[in-house]
Parts: C-alpha cells; sequence; structure tokens
C-alpha cells in the first residue's frame, strides 16, 4: 500500500520535471560550456591532445593558431581544463544553452603566438655529482604523458 | 445488421473515424497518468499524434524477399483486425450484431498479438525473437484465464451474442468475468507488470525493434486501436443499458477513460516481472478463478 500512498502524493504533490525551455538548477561546481580565453592562450595544445570527443580542434599557423570548440562534440568531461597549465580554458556554471542546427554553438579563435617569454637570469652552477651517484635521466623534449 | 450498417459501423462510429482518434486520446491518458504519479510532467495532448505523423515521414530500410514482405504486412494485418474489432463493439443501443460476434471480437483482438509474435521471428533479430517467444508464452499465458471469463460472462446470459449481453442487467457471476478480464487486460496490452515482450532496457522493445518509419507508426497505431477494443469490451459489459444513443456513447468513453486511468495506475504502481513469474500467476492464481467463475455460470445454467 505504501506505493499507492506514494503515486497519491506524487499526483497532487506536481511534477520535478520541467517543461521545455526552462532548465533545472545547477551547482557551482557543475560542468557546461567550455570557455577560452585567447588572452592566456599558449597555444601548446595539450586540450585538444586530451579531448577524448574531439570537440576541441587546432591548427597550427604561420605566427598563429586556430583554435576551435565544438559544445554538440563535447561530453563536458573537463579533462582540457584541468590539463591547461596557462588557464585559459574553464567551464561555466551553467546548463550549456539549446540548440537546433548542428553546429551552431561552434566556436573559433584565430589567435596570434606570443613571442616567447625572456629566458630568466642562469641559476648558479650546481654542485657536481660525485663520481660514484646515480646518473638523473633526462626529461622528454617532444610529447608527453596523458 | 445489413451491409451499410457495417460498414457504418466499421468506419464512423465506432469504428475508424472514431477509433483511430481515440487511440492516440488513450495512449496519451496512460502515458500522461503514468508520468503524472510518477512525478514527472509526462507529454503534451497531440504527442501520440505528433509521433505517429513523424514516423509516417521517415524511411524504412530496404527489404527483399519474403520477410521484407512480411515485416510490411504484418503492422497492416494488426491495424485493420484491432479496428474490425473495435467496429464490433455494440456502442449504439439497436446497433444490430450477430449470434456469435463476441466470438469474432476476441478472435479479432487476439490477431494483433499473432502479428507482433509473427513480425519478431520474421524480423530476424535476437531481441526480436527473444520478444516474441515471450508473447507467445504470455499469450498462452492469459489466455487460457481470458477466453474462461469470456466464456463464464456468456454462460451467465446465455448468449454469444455482444449486443445481448451489452442490453442484460449485470448479474454477480458477470462481474466475476468482468474481474477477470481486467486482470488479464494488462498483459493484453503488454502493461506492467506483464510487461516482458516488449521490454525497453532488456530487449530493445523486443519484437518492434527492426521496425520503423511507417511500419512502426502502423506498430503504435495498433497498439492504441488494441486499447480502445480491450477496454471497450469491458465498458461495454459494464455499461447499464441506454436508449439514448448520445448518452449511451458518453458513458461507454467515460467507462474506456476509466479503465484506462485504472490500468495506467497498476502499471505505475508496479514493477516488469520475469516470464516464469507472470506464467505462475496466471496458471496457478488467476487460473483458479477463472474455472470458479466458468464453472459457477455452466452450473446456473443446468440449473435454470
Amino acid at each position: 500500500m505504501n506505493i499507492l500512498t506514494m503515486l497519491w502524493k506524487n499526483l497532487w504533490g506536481g511534477s520535478r520535471t520541467l517543461r521545455f525551455p526552462l532548465r533545472p538548477k545547477v551547482t557551482q561546481r557543475y560542468r557546461g560550456l567550455v570557455q577560452f580565453d585567447p588572452e592566456l592562450c599558449t597555444g601548446c595544445a595539450i586540450c585538444k591532445f586530451r579531448c577524448t570527443s574531439r570537440a576541441i580542434t587546432y591548427q597550427a599557423g604561420k605566427g598563429e593558431f586556430t583554435w576551435g570548440y565544438d559544445p554538440g562534440q563535447c561530453t563536458f568531461c573537463g579533462r582540457c581544463v584541468e590539463g591547461c597549465k596557462a588557464h585559459a580554458l574553464s567551464q561555466e556554471s551553467e546548463c550549456p544553452p539549446i540548440y537546433l542546427h548542428t553546429g551552431e554553438l561552434k566556436k573559433t579563435y584565430t589567435v596570434a603566438r606570443k613571442a616567447p617569454a625572456p629566458k630568466a637570469a642562469p641559476a648558479a652552477p650546481k654542485a657536481a655529482p660525485a663520481p660514484g651517484a646515480p646518473k638523473l635521466a633526462e626529461a622528454p623534449t617532444t610529447g608527453g604523458t596523458q | 445488421m445489413n451491409m451499410t450498417t457495417a460498414l457504418a459501423r466499421l468506419l464512423i462510429f465506432p469504428g475508424i473515424l472514431f477509433a483511430v482518434p481515440a487511440a492516440w486520446f488513450f495512449l496519451w491518458v496512460e502515458r500522461k497518468a503514468v508520468a503524472l504519479m510518477q512525478g514527472r510532467i509526462g507529454p503534451p495532448f497531440m504527442q501520440p499524434f505528433y509521433d505517429f505523423v513523424k514516423l509516417l515521414g521517415k524511411g524504412t530500410p530496404p527489404r527483399s524477399g519474403v520477410a521484407g514482405a512480411l515485416m510490411r504486412a504484418w503492422p497492416l494485418i494488426a491495424v485493420s483486425t484491432a479496428a474490425g474489432a473495435v467496429g464490433l463493439l455494440p456502442v449504439l443501443p439497436a446497433s444490430g450484431g450477430f449470434e456469435g460476434d463476441l466470438i469474432l471480437l476476441l478472435a479479432l483482438l487476439e490477431i494483433p498479438s499473432i502479428c507482433i509474435i509473427a513480425a519478431g521471428f520474421s524480423s530476424r533479430s535476437l531481441f526480436g525473437e527473444i520478444g516474441s517467444a515471450r508473447e507467445a508464452v504470455l499469450s498462452v499465458s492469459y489466455n487460457v484465464v481470458f477466453l474462461l471469463a469470456i466464456v463464464s460472462v456468456a454462460a451467465s446470459q446465455h448468449t454469444f451474442r455482444l449486443e445481448a449481453l451489452a442490453q442484460m442487467p449485470p448479474s454477480p457471476l458477470r462481474w466475476l468475468g468482468i474481474l477477470a478480464i481486467l486482470i488479464c487486460l494488462p498483459a493484453k496490452l503488454h502493461l506492467n507488470p506483464f510487461s516482458l515482450p516488449n521490454a525497453e532496457q532488456e530487449i530493445y522493445s523486443g519484437p518492434m525493434v527492426e521496425f520503423a518509419g511507417p511500419e512502426l507508426a502502423m506498430w503504435e497505431l495498433s497498439h492504441g486501436l488494441e486499447w480502445v477494443a480491450a477496454t471497450g469490451l469491458v465498458a461495454t459489459l459494464v455499461a447499464p443499458h441506454i436508449t439514448l444513443w448520445w448518452v449511451a456513447a458518453m458513458v461507454f468513453v467515460a467507462l474506456s477513460f476509466g479503465i484506462v486511468l485504472l490500468l495506467s495506475a497498476i502499471a505505475a504502481a508496479t514493477a516488469r516481472l520475469a516470464i516464469d513469474t507472470t506464467v505462475r500467476f496466471y496458471w496457478q492464481c488467476t487460473l483458479i478463478f477463472a474455472v470458479l467463475a466458468v464453472s459457477s455460470a455452466l452450473f446456473m445454467r443446468l440449473k435454470s
């Protein structure tokens, strides 16, 4: 009989779903659309590398690069934001907008490549390792781990 | 019943012209009622109609050979037999009919189920075949009870003519039979807790899995018409005899609506049962009930 009481309450207690186009409230940590800040982006393309749904595109050009984002393909996993060392990416804490045509929300930015930052003054030379100490492995210059 | 009356009943009221919008309406009532009882908004009023039109506009995958022709034929047969079953219902007073039309109605009500079984096997899909096998087992289980209940109702009133049954005052035995029919309706209409042949999550709607476009639209329409015919049969047996035709028609619609609400409440309150539990329910629990009803009806008939 408990289920009948529950059904009765549901019947008169209003619905918990919303009629289109109303959207539910979200928490502050909600992962919505990815926001791109061209001022901060260094063009490292780590975000493209980390994007498993291929929502982020990156094309390198002469003195500039093109960064694209298609929310229609995005799964809002947030891996691109996590991996962005320059903090150029963030996620909106609201539901993604409703769109009617494929690629309607797609955005593309062409950003001029910034000049490399001047090298810092060389640090004081380290003391030479002891002759018997093990040699440290060098960091890879290309590629990387996911 | 002459040819004109028969055609008017089949094509106008309570046939296709009434039954098709009624089918969409009942499908909407069922979906909306279940949604409200589950705390959801549910579909808008016109949704079943929109679904039908949308499906009509879609294409179907090309199928050749006998299997393809059969897959196109099954939904059409199901729709036409379900519409025929609705056309036989004696909704209006003095609507005619013939001796034995109850048996024809039962046969027509059963054909959509047979079409579903055949369609699942014709589709050669694993999920379709599982759904068809389940539908066949379910059909064997509930039909014994359903037919015994109908026989008990007919035997208690000494006739197999629908109009005569509708005009007679209901006896206690008839109520017993109506109750047994009501127990079978969720299985006949694939509602919870007996929705296992078309389980969406487990077997992707079973026999319907390979159907798309206009064929699927026809299946949906046939399902809606089954709703109208099955609830209409109970409404006919329950409704009091009224001579004014428009009052009779309104009472028929109101009673059918009430039965749809009752079945929706049962569907919302229960979860899907496994096939062995379903078979056990009908063969162990309900069959005794139906046998009692039919034996009492026969005993009363012999006594009178």
